[in-house]
């Protein structure tokens, strides 16, 4: 699928859309003038997941972090854009495994050190074997090297 | 001595990405180890393990948006060599991958971009044979 210049951008419009807005799907791609079967096709084919898909991960990672900075269930349900806390609740335990609640308890706590990883910064929670230098230099020790 | 041995993507969803880049693209996972919420993955060219590619959480809001602009200007953030870039070309698309750039030549590299599904775009290039070039 080869997806043009202009497509690119009306599909990236979009997905801030989705992202900030409430709209329905089909109104999203009204606005952004590709028809309703080319949008959800090429959006899935561009960013890996459908419209909806897209929307509702979103908001919940939106969630994760009010819930990990400790506003309550309740604000962050609205403030993410769902309606009724049962559903979200229920959508926010599916998706991340945990229900608020105890996604927040548990975030509170960790916030200050996970919340928003640098990749290079977690390094040092890695074991010494995930890197090559340290088997390197264990080869050079050893004296008898296996390569991976 | 400094040497690059690592380099890093941001991914929009580390499991999806290490299918991709593992399924579609061919690389070959290196580590996969949990790290709190979130995992340090990385892959290699296969064959190659000289140069790993860390497929880093893009949770931070300023990654996240860096990531989102330079895709809505088209902009690639990784570019991979490739030896036949037609042949690459079709293989991925048969894949259901969507190109933003069909295999293009430009002065001296034949290059193709296409998304990665995790937010990037990602550059292919195959550069022009040079005499007896043999590796």
């Amino acid at each position: 699928m080869l997806i043009d210049r202009a497509s690119l951008r009306r599909l990236c419009r979009a997905r801030e859309l989705l992202e900030h807005d409430g709209q329905p799907v089909a109104e999203v791609a009204r606005l952004v003038g590709i028809s309703p079967f080319h949008f959800i096709r090429q959006f899935d084919a561009l960013f890996g997941e459908t419209p909806h898909q897209y929307r509702t991960r979103a908001r919940l990672d939106r969630a994760k972090q009010l819930l990990a900075r400790g506003h309550s269930v309740t604000d962050t349900c609205m403030e993410v854009g769902f309606s009724s806390v049962g559903s979200f609740s229920q959508l926010f335990a599916r998706h991340v495994g945990a229900p608020p609640s105890a996604y927040r308890r548990r975030g509170v706590q960790v916030a200050t050190s996970l919340v928003h990883p640098g990749c290079f910064s977690l390094m040092c929670w890695l074991p010494a074997a995930a890197f090559r230098n340290s088997r390197e230099a264990h080869v050079a020790r050893v004296g008898q090297g296996r390569p991976a | 001595m400094i040497k690059i041995k690592l380099t890093s993507i941001m991914v929009e969803d580390q499991a999806k990405a290490l299918a991709f880049y593992t399924d579609v693209l061919g690389f070959a996972k290196k580590h996969d180890l949990p790290v709190g919420e979130y995992r340090w993955i990385t892959v290699t060219a296969p064959g190659r393990d000289d140069l790993e590619l860390t497929l880093e959480p893009n949770a931070n809001p300023a990654g996240k948006a860096f990531q989102q602009a330079m895709f809505a200007q088209g902009i690639p953030l990784a570019a991979f060599e490739v030896d036949d870039i037609v042949a690459e070309h079709a293989r991925l698309a048969k894949h259901g991958v969507a190109f933003t750039q069909k295999p293009t030549q430009m002065g001296p590299v034949t290059i193709a971009v296409f998304a990665d599904t995790c937010g990037n775009l990602i550059q292919l290039y195959q550069p022009m044979s040079i005499g007896t070039d043999e590796e």
